[in-house]
């Protein structure tokens, strides 16, 4: 559902009219086609000229280096922490996954949510319980109102899920940028700090207000050019690899 | 929700020989913090006799978290630590410790445990399974003979066998018991570790092992494989918020805060900044190789690495290291051996302390015409290739296929020599450098001496680089490099004399010729005890980022300690314990470990160095460190960096030295025993009771 003040109704989506499915208009646009375009600039839902609905962008997103991450999942638990009190990897709204025999860059994963421009956990909801914040664009869970039913966890085009079911508390959640972080003593959300950005000892993870280029794989990010990484001697830092090693 | 602060609750007691389970609760054994402290207090309530060896069933192996595992206390999540009756040890396999690092402590914690305790002996080969508060023995038939990897790729797919890629896995029946993204973490053995027990590792993921004290062999003689362990819960905090405001501030003190402006090194001099940048020890070894800092847990070191080729992956220092030298003398640059020689020892699961030190002994019988085909010991290890990794590759699998020399290795290296007929005179010469019982040196008992008198008044080497980095890597690499220290021996002497409370001695780190045998030095050697034995192996903050003494982030240099530890426990426990009564809790669990050795038979008239760091100064290419050993110095009234390599020990002074650290610790000077009157200072009457029972309570001044 789209919290705010013009447009409160479930967003229609034409893309299955156009042939498409949900995963194809979703995977095919990404961040690239609604996002980068008009992310940011626009606030409330809007109607495209193609009768796509688009809704209001993020005020910001998580961008994660992978070959930056040493696979330590601070990040897992400072989220867990400032959410929940525990630290506790299944409840983590970033999710680190690795194979400890794997190949550098391919042992490690890090699945954050990307706060889709067109969220499909948002479409998913019956109740409105997931929704988008009308102040920050974050696309979040009011808990009161989850009634259970994992659609948004199930309509997530991305594995792992990156909404999660809160198997403690019955409900469904998801990243929403440190906005709702009741045991942490800062700000979170857009305007403020993000718990695993803070607690990442590599400067793995950074918020950015621009919604950056990304694949399948997850955003093209290097967090490692023109920093001190590229005088550490990793061999897969940019000086001796490229912006993608 | 965990039901503690920190703690889970309960502690896992494992009856090998019946296959059942029970639960011990946590709060039995809460006064002794966790880890260590717990193990060894388990051990003495459950073991009964003390004077069994390591591979009797009655053994008991203690596997324990700490309340800081699983949790954000920066360096320390990941750490677990092991003990029991080790079989490695020499003459005696003395009631020993090791510990490892990656994910197997937190997975136990999120699984709801606070420790393992295994008893006896099953009567079949099995793995102990552990998802949640679900556990299992199953049939390890068709994974005994497989290697550390081969293992837990087969236990992962056993206890996940839906999972896809990284996809979330359903832990039980239920959509609420549980769900997980993370694979299981599985501590194993390598192929039919009995049989070359003294020299058996635990191996946890790529490169996590508790290769000290023979463990590997220890699980075996239960028939015991593996233990894999997977948990969905959470590790309660008593105050979150301070958690994460403390481990914000720890960011000042590290490369967490200063990304854009990292603090410069010298060659190795990583080594020395704990905790100052990701130190992967196999970045770009060899060259060209692309590699991540790779860290367990909760750490801000990162200390390991992952490599383009997975090559080499997980291992750290030694484990990486162990084969580089003969790789560079014949190839004239780390080269492809490396991480080969590495790999072979992960997978095989051997200990590589042991082996490193064997070869630099095997090389030198070698050379000396004793060793080789034909030779008085007979090898057809192919030593016109010694250097490449087809050699490491041939020496460990002869000692896990009992082959060639692997015959007699494979019963440790002591009982090698034994074999061969070469123990006393090469401990004698030193080209076998077991410097305290039966370990391989290390650092230099006769140099680094805090580093020999722990190892000689405890069990095994040491392994605690509290000091280490300071003392001896800082101004070595330094001096290598022409250039002095960022932190004068004056200074250094300050600032760890400000952070060694209680006793605050401004002469501990005194390393002159009679500063070696000093009071001063004494205490040094009783407060790194008790220091590591609380805050490094019961709370487990790693060895490779604690203690932080000296931190060139820190300000005027001083690094977390003695804030950092009791910061971060007390915001998980929510106690309000100071460093002060953190160390005394140490000396608690330093006096009954001593207790326990007693019990099997120590006694202070065994307490020598092997001969040679009597009789033989340090001759590079024999051991392990011989460049220029700089350290800190008092002499002629002023501080001062100098070299004390070459320097051997005075027999009656290292006897007189003993003496000064008996009465520093409160034990009878003539037998190195406890008295009463000092164990039931720290609450152990009971201990006391044991040793008199035994004719072995120290008697009072």
């Amino acid at each position: 559902m789209v919290d705010n003040n013009t447009n409160p109704a479930e967003p229609e989506v034409s893309a299955d009219q156009k042939g498409l499915s949900r995963r194809q208009f979703l995977i095919g646009f990404g961040g690239l086609g609604v996002g980068l375009a008009l992310g940011g600039i626009f606030g409330g839902a809007f109607l495209l000229s193609d009768e796509v609905i688009a809704i209001q962008a993020s005020g910001g997103w998580l961008l994660v280096d992978t070959k930056k991450c040493s696979g330590c999942t601070s990040c897992m638990m400072a989220c867990s922490l400032a959410h929940h009190g525990e630290t506790n990897m299944s409840l983590s709204r970033i999710q680190i996954t690795q194979d400890p025999f794997g190949k550098f860059p391919d042992d490690i994963s890090i699945a954050q949510c990307r706060q889709c421009p067109y969220p499909s956990c948002v479409e998913a909801c019956p109740t409105g319980a997931m929704h988008v914040d009308k102040v920050t664009g974050v696309r979040t869970v009011d808990v009161a109102k989850c009634i259970g039913c994992e659609r948004c966890v199930n309509a997530c085009p991305f594995t792992p899920s990156r909404a999660l079911w809160n198997f403690e508390e019955k409900h469904s959640q998801k990243c929403d940028l440190c906005k709702d972080s009741p045991f942490w003593d800062e700000d979170g959300g857009p305007d403020g700090k993000r718990a695993c950005e803070e607690v990442c000892s590599m400067g793995a993870i950074k918020f950015t207000r621009e919604l950056p280029v990304q694949s399948e794989d997850g955003y093209e990010t290097d967090l490692r050019t023109g920093t001190a990484w590229d005088t550490l001697g990793f061999g897969g830092s940019p000086k001796s690899g490229g912006a993608l090693g | 929700m965990a039901s503690g602060n920190g703690y889970s609750g309960k502690i896992l007691k494992v009856d090998l020989t019946t296959g059942k389970f029970e639960t011990i609760p946590t709060e039995k054994y809460k006064s002794w913090g966790g880890g260590h402290g717990m193990g060894s207090a388990i051990f003495f309530d459950l073991c009964t006799d003390k004077t069994i060896k390591g591979t009797d069933p009655r053994n008991v192996v203690t596997i324990m978290t700490s309340p800081l595992s699983g949790t954000l206390a920066p360096s320390v999540a990941g750490r677990c630590e092991v003990q029991g009756i080790g079989i490695q040890g020499y003459p005696i396999g003395w009631f020993t410790r090791s510990n490892f690092g990656g994910r197997f402590s937190t997975q136990l914690k999120f699984a709801g445990w606070d420790g393992i305790v295994l008893m006896g002996k099953s009567p079949r080969k099995v793995w102990l399974n552990i998802v949640n508060g679900d556990v299992k023995l199953q049939d390890a038939t068709d994974l005994w003979g497989l290697n550390t990897r081969e293992t837990q790729e087969e236990i992962w797919a056993s206890v996940e066998p839906s999972k896809k890629d990284n996809d979330w896995v359903n832990l039980g029946q239920s959509r609420d018991s549980g769900r997980t993204t993370q694979r299981p973490a599985v501590l194993t053995t390598g192929p039919n570790a009995e049989r070359f027990g003294p020299m058996a590792a635990l191996v946890h993921d790529a490169g996590n092992g508790a290769g000290q004290g023979g463990f590997g062999g220890v699980f075996a003689s239960k028939n015991l494989k593996a233990i894999s362990v997977l948990g969905s819960g959470g590790v309660a905090i008593a105050d979150p918020k301070a958690l994460m405001a403390a481990r914000i501030w720890s960011k000042d003190y590290s490369f967490a805060g200063h990304h854009d402006n990292p603090v410069e090194y010298i060659g190795l001099q990583t080594f020395g900044s704990t905790p100052g940048r990701p130190l992967s020890t196999i970045q770009d070894s060899p060259e060209g190789t692309k590699s991540r800092p790779q860290g367990c847990v909760g750490c801000i070191r990162a200390c390991r690495g992952r490599t383009d080729t997975g090559k080499g992956n997980e291992s750290s220092c030694v484990d990486f290291y162990w084969y580089d030298s003969h790789d560079v003398k014949a190839n004239g640059q780390i080269t492809d051996a490396t991480p080969r020689a590495a790999d072979a020892i992960q997978l095989a699961g051997v200990n590589a302390y042991v082996v490193e030190s064997s070869t630099l002994w095997i090389e030198q019988l070698y050379h000396q015409g004793i060793l080789g085909k034909g030779k008085e010991i007979d090898s057809n290890l192919p030593f016109d290739v010694f250097g490449s990794g087809e050699w490491a590759e041939a020496f460990i699998n002869c000692i896990i296929t009992q082959t060639d020399i692997g015959k007699e290795l494979c019963k440790g290296v002591a009982q090698a020599a034994h074999a061969w007929g070469r123990f006393e005179k090469d401990t004698k010469s030193g080209i076998l450098p077991l410097q305290e019982w039966g370990y391989a040196q290390h650092y230099d008992a006769r140099t680094e001496v805090e580093w020999g008198y722990g190892s000689l008044m405890g069990e095994r080497d040491i392994n605690e680089h509290d000091f280490n980095w300071h003392v001896y890597w800082t101004p070595t690499i330094a001096g290598l490099f022409g250039v002095e220290p960022a932190v004068s021996a004056k200074r250094l002497s300050e600032i760890i004399a400000k952070k060694m409370i209680p006793y605050n001695d401004p002469m501990a780190i005194n390393y002159s010729d009679e500063g070696i045998y000093s009071e001063s030095m004494a205490k040094t050697v009783a407060w790194h005890r008790h220091y590591t034995r609380f805050f490094k192996q019961s709370m487990l903050f790693c060895d490779w980022a604690w203690a932080d003494f000296v931190n060139h982030y820190g300000p005027e240099q001083e690094g977390m300690t003695s804030i950092g530890e009791p910061k971060f426990m007390n915001a998980v426990t929510g106690g309000d314990m100071t460093f002060a009564e953190g160390m005394e809790v140490g000396r608690r669990i330093w006096n009954l470990d001593r207790a326990i050795w007693i019990l099997q038979g120590r006694h202070r008239d065994m307490e020598k160095f092997t001969e040679y760091s009597y009789t033989t100064g340090a001759q590079p290419g024999m051991t392990t460190y011989e460049a220029p050993y700089t350290m800190p110095v008092f002499e002629n009234n002023e501080w001062s960096y100098k070299s004390v390599a070459g320097r051997i020990l005075d027999r009656q002074k290292v006897e007189d030295w003993k003496t000064l650290f008996f009465k520093v610790e409160g034990w009878d000077v003539k037998s190195g025993w406890p008295t009463r009157e000092t164990l039931e200072k720290l609450d152990l009457a009971n201990v006391a009771d044991a040793l008199e029972k035994a004719g072995k309570l120290g008697a009072s001044a």
